[in-house]
């Protein structure tokens, strides 16, 4: 007990009352006054909106019923838009809602941003090693290439792509293609040669994941039988017979003749599709086909001529109907012309008024389309063959193409300009990274004997992605960011379409969450993304 | 000595005999698979058709560097046969010529890039124009009465045969080529009857136009007002500042004088009084103040708001940086939780009620719980930042300014800030950028100032807190001037972006270099002119940067980073 006199007993911290000015009271003190004030700053600004938003008027915060209320400070965005969007991934009219507008950018701005990631670094890996490269002007010519972009401001190249570069190309009806090779560089944009899918190309998709399915047991069960019985298979190769022999049958098997039809008179005397050469040939008095590239050659036939005696065909724009006739006339050798219509109604009234010999669609709607026409009993349906994807190659047609894909001026400039300086910030990166591995490496690989690609492949890849990874998250999301410059070329990107809302609604606040809202959630996606990548890289390698 | 001499010829022989296997060589440089061998018929391929189309392009040139390509790679394989190399096949061998795919990318990159420099000269210098008054389209006038031209023009047209154009008045450019001319034709049906037609024919670029508007690039309307002595007056200050500086910073005399102090107090208030030069005070007077959104303008505006914009966002930008890592004592759980749960119920009881009555969807009935968050917020405080106010106020504001894109932020400045503040106080649209520049700007440079705080070791930190120096006394002298060293290359990094970053302001209809720029296209006299105005600012901005990050390598160097 005496010890414990002179030692008094140690109090329990939590019940020590520290003094008023200690330091520690007195921070978070001070932090308790900052978050008032914080807190006051922010109602101050709240008030200012509200009394600048009366001055605008009571329309900011209007509800359906007509009266104002802040609970339907959102709730313009279900009324009509009324701006035009030069291209959208999906269905978009002015008489859509702005949510739809919105949805539209947005689906823009994915659509440029995942493309423009995965391009730039291809780009950046591909310059990143030319830098590097043995051949001294190669390795001039990459730094040359990153320099230039990386010192000048990115909207400068992105108008400059998009005014001196793009617009300059060729008008559409002489646009730029190398032969052979069905893609077309226009002012207008690229039109490139795309896959139409028909309807049953989605049983032939079920046949090819049933095959992918097959070939990868195949692959398992061939192993262990490897393992037991130390009888040496060719496993890949079996596989790949196996899926190629599945997707062979589904491809037959979902190529039928009930889908696909045209529609025509009677007296065409079109009865199956074997007949469309009797026609053709008995149109144009001659015993071949043949004969009217020959006659066309050499000029006793004008292209005129031919257009007039052939085939025409009336079909809705951009159907998969079109494409698979013209894909099977042109096949043939068959020739024909195309009258394109925006919508069904239209296509039929334009053969129902005989503009066209034929009407290609699928049989259910031609079935129905039929009986809207005057004499139905004097139209035949002809059943045309089917085949689940056909390539679309784009034609011009006026002054315009029809079929196949296509990207827009606007798109293309973003694309490349985005892509161009991305790959130019990742091309440093990536050399950074090559460098980072040490010469020991790169030795070692050689006295192995790996050729230079392997060396690269095998050993310094791998080990520089380390470096890499970091600093490519951040340039993807300045990608992702950037594309907002979109604005300067008028691509219809999310931010584009935002800004038009706000001009249009008056409801900038709204938005300016909204967009606010949208960038961050994608920062957030990516970085989330890319970080679990780098720690499974991390793991791998230690 | 006559030994080593002797030793010394037989290890270094003056002439070795070649020896070349072309069997050996063929079997391990082209044959030695399918793909070395198809990827080398595909390259040549390619090399010969081009270097074909260049011999019928530009035949001259073209042969020259054929014979020179052929010239040089026969030396670099005689050299290497005998291995005995000069400088120059050395040189050759080890970075052109190195294998067969590299002597041939070599011939290829070459005339690729002669192909690409004839195309910009012919661009840029043979088919250009430097005329600044421009014949804007092609100008036909019919004149009836020959004797009049024939006075005017000095030509005897009346010899001139019907229909056959006669060029004369040919105006050429320096290179010589004809940029304008003016061309008579006679009428066939009447000798009385001569069509003129005066035109522009060259095919390159109209440099009139950036040479017309070099004062709208540069300063844009301050050129207009009787304000521009205003800008020569800062350059002049930049000027004399600079000479000294030249001096006084390289020499080591002046290391810790007072010379060398004033001088960098005068380049640190250069700023300030630079802005107000170009700003004003007052209403009347040599030193009136203008708008900026009118005055303000071209490659002016660029540094203005890229100098503006680093310089204030560095206070800004340091103190975010320090708060995001400070490791003060925060708002304790015991403070935080029971506050949190009392305005919860509080607002769970006030408002929910009533929202929930009035909501039109189940979403709003959801949203009216919306105080529910509050204790996952206060959570997420105590957890993540140990209560600590300071950083969560930092660390939000770092990150969700680096997470939106700088254009949306100079948006929400010309859009918000009138709404945000009392509708009293108005600001030119120049200075809401100016405002959102610098905070948008600190955010980036906080990290980059939080990079050079995290390399400083903790030694730095006890070594400074046992000698007993406060904390702002620790940060001045010991933390900082170490920190800020290691990150002053980033900081001219940043500055670099901001510089480029400038050029956004025209997308929200500020004057800059840019929009400068274009609105040449929309002048009479330069219609859908573009290219050239963006040439000029390309090689504007490339310098600019260039010039920015050959400095930071420089500064790099000297200041040793990563060494000390």
């Amino acid at each position: 007990m005496a010890q414990g006199s002179l030692n008094p007993p140690p109090q329990p911290r939590g019940f020590q009352v520290p003094s008023l000015l200690d330091i520690r009271v007195l921070g978070v003190l001070a932090q308790l006054v900052f978050v008032v004030g914080f807190i006051l700053i922010a109602m101050w600004f709240v008030g200012n909106i509200f009394e600048n938003l009366d001055k605008l008027g009571e329309s900011q915060f209007i509800c359906v019923d007509g009266t104002s209320s802040p609970r339907c400070a959102f709730d313009f965005l279900s009324s009509d838009a009324q701006f035009p969007i030069g291209e959208s991934p999906i269905d978009y009219e002015p008489s859509d809602s702005y949510w739809r507008a919105l949805a539209a950018g947005a689906l823009n701005t994915i659509k440029v941003t995942v493309l423009g990631i995965f391009l730039a670094t291809v780009l950046g890996t591909a310059v990143g090693i030319a830098r590097l490269s043995p051949n001294w002007l190669v390795s001039q010519i990459a730094k040359w290439f990153v320099d230039l972009l990386r010192n000048t401001p990115l909207v400068l190249q992105l108008i400059f792509l998009y005014f001196s570069v793009l617009l300059a190309l060729p008008k559409v009806t002489e646009a730029l293609a190398i032969p052979g090779i069905p893609i077309f560089v226009s002012q207008r944009g690229v039109n490139y040669v795309s896959l139409a899918y028909m309807p049953s190309a989605a049983t032939w998709a079920a046949f090819l994941i049933l095959g992918l399915i097959q070939a990868q047991v195949l692959y398992v069960i061939l192993g262990r039988l490897q393992e037991q019985t130390g009888h040496e298979y060719n496993r890949l190769a079996w596989a790949a017979v196996s899926f190629v022999a599945v997707a062979g049958l589904g491809w037959f098997m979902s190529s039928n003749t009930t889908n696909q039809a045209i529609l025509v008179k009677n007296s065409l005397r079109l009865q199956e599709f074997g007949d469309f050469e009797t026609v053709t040939l008995n149109r144009f008095g001659l015993n071949r086909l043949g004969e009217i590239d020959e006659r066309l050659a050499s000029g006793r036939l004008t292209q005129d001529e031919v257009d007039e005696k052939a085939i025409s065909i009336c079909a809705l724009r951009d159907s998969s109907s079109i494409d698979n006739l013209v894909a099977q006339l042109g096949a043939a050798g068959i020739p024909y012309t195309v009258n394109r219509q925006s919508t069904r109604s239209r296509t039929t009234t334009a053969f129902a008024e005989g503009n066209c010999d034929v009407y290609a669609a699928p049989t259910a709607v031609l079935a129905s389309e039929r009986d809207v026409l005057e004499n139905p009993a004097t139209y035949t349906l002809v059943p045309v063959r089917e085949t689940p994807v056909r390539f679309s190659i784009p034609r011009i047609d006026g002054f315009n193409f029809v079929g196949g894909g296509k990207m827009s001026t606007e798109f293309t400039a973003v694309l490349i300009g985005l892509v161009l300086n991305t790959g130019a910030y990742i091309a440093e990166i990536v050399r950074a990274g090559i460098q980072a591995v040490g010469k020991g490496q790169s030795e070692a690989a050689r006295a192995l004997g790996l050729s230079e690609g392997q060396r690269l492949r095998l050993v310094i890849l791998p080990q520089a992605l380390r470096v890499i990874i970091p600093p490519m998250t951040s340039q993807y999301l300045n990608l992702a960011k950037n594309s907002s410059l979109a604005l300067a070329v008028a691509f219809p990107d999310f931010w584009q379409v935002a800004n038009t809302t706000v001009n249009q609604s008056g409801r900038s606040i709204q938005i300016i969450l909204i967009v606010m809202a949208y960038y961050l959630s994608i920062s957030l996606l990516v970085s989330y993304l890319l970080n679990n990548y780098n720690r499974r890289i991390q793991l791998v390698e230690r | 000595m006559e030994i080593i001499q002797r030793n010394a010829r037989t290890l270094v022989p003056s002439r070795r005999k070649m020896h070349v296997n072309l069997r050996e060589f063929f079997a391990e440089h082209v044959f030695a698979s399918i793909w070395q061998t198809g990827w080398l018929v595909a390259l040549t391929g390619l090399v010969a058709w081009y270097t074909f189309g260049q011999l019928r392009a530009a035949a001259a040139t073209t042969a020259v560097v054929l014979i020179v390509w052929a010239v040089t790679v026969a030396m670099t394989a005689m050299a290497e046969a005998k291995k005995e190399h000069t400088p120059l096949t050395f040189w050759l061998k080890e970075n052109m010529y190195n294998n067969i795919t590299n002597i041939e990318v070599t011939l290829f990159l070459v005339l690729l890039i002669l192909a690409a420099v004839r195309g910009f000269y012919q661009y840029a210098w043979v088919n250009a124009t430097f005329e600044t008054d421009r014949i804007t389209s092609n100008e036909v006038s019919y004149q009836s009465t020959v004797p009049e031209l024939l006075r005017s023009d000095g030509v005897d047209l009346s010899r001139l045969p019907a229909g056959v154009p006669f060029t004369r008045d040919v105006v050429r450019n320096p290179a010589g080529t004809v940029i304008q001319q003016k061309t008579y034709i006679k009428s066939a049906d009447d000798p009385n009857v001569i069509a003129v037609e005066h035109r522009e024919v060259h095919t390159g670029a109209t440099w009139g136009s950036v040479i017309a508007n070099l004062e709208n690039l540069f300063i844009f309307r301050f050129k207009a007002s009787d304000l521009i002595w205003r800008v020569y007056a800062s350059v002049a200050l930049v000027a004399v500042l600079a000479l000294p500086s030249v001096f006084v910073y390289r020499d080591d005399r002046f290391r810790k004088s007072w010379t060398r102090r004033i001088l960098s107090w005068l380049w640190l208030l250069t700023p300030v009084i630079i802005f107000f030069l170009l700003y004003g005070f007052g209403s009347t007077g040599v030193l009136r103040r203008v708008d900026p959104d009118q005055i303000w303008g071209g490659f002016l505006l660029t540094v203005i708001i890229s100098i503006f914009g680093i310089v204030v966002s560095f206070p800004i930008g340091l103190l975010l940086a320090l708060g995001r890592r400070s490791k003060i004592q925060g708002i304790p759980a015991w403070l935080t939780y029971p506050a949190a749960g009392l305005l919860t119920a509080y607002l769970l009881f006030t408002t929910t009620p009533a929202n929930v009555a009035a909501a039109r969807s189940s979403f709003e009935v959801v949203l009216a719980y919306w105080p529910l968050l509050i204790p996952l917020i206060a959570y997420l405080f105590q957890s993540t930042f140990n209560g600590n106010v300071v950083a969560t106020f930092s660390t939000l504001y770092i990150e969700v300014v680096r997470g939106v894109p700088l254009i949306t932020v100079l948006f929400m400045s010309i859009i918000l800030f009138p709404i945000f503040l009392p509708s009293a106080w108005t600001f030119s649209k120049t200075l809401r950028v100016l405002a959102a520049f610098s905070l948008f700007s600190a955010a980036y440079l906080a990290e980059n100032v939080r990079g050079g705080l995290q390399a400083i070791s903790n030694g730095q930190y006890e070594a400074a807190d046992s000698l007993g120096l406060s904390t702002f006394n620790k940060y001045r002298l010991i933390i900082l001037p170490q920190a800020l060293r290691a990150v002053i290359p980033a900081i001219v990094g940043q500055f670099i972006g901001l510089f480029k970053d400038t050029s956004l302001v025209y997308l929200v209809g500020l004057f800059d270099f840019l929009m400068v720029a274009n609105t040449i296209s929309s002048q009479p006299d330069w219609l859908a002119i573009r290219t050239e105005p963006y040439i000029l600012l390309m090689f504007v901005y490339f310098i600019g940067s260039s010039i920015m990050a050959g400095y930071s390598r420089r500064l790099e160097k000297q200041l040793g980073v990563g060494e000390r």
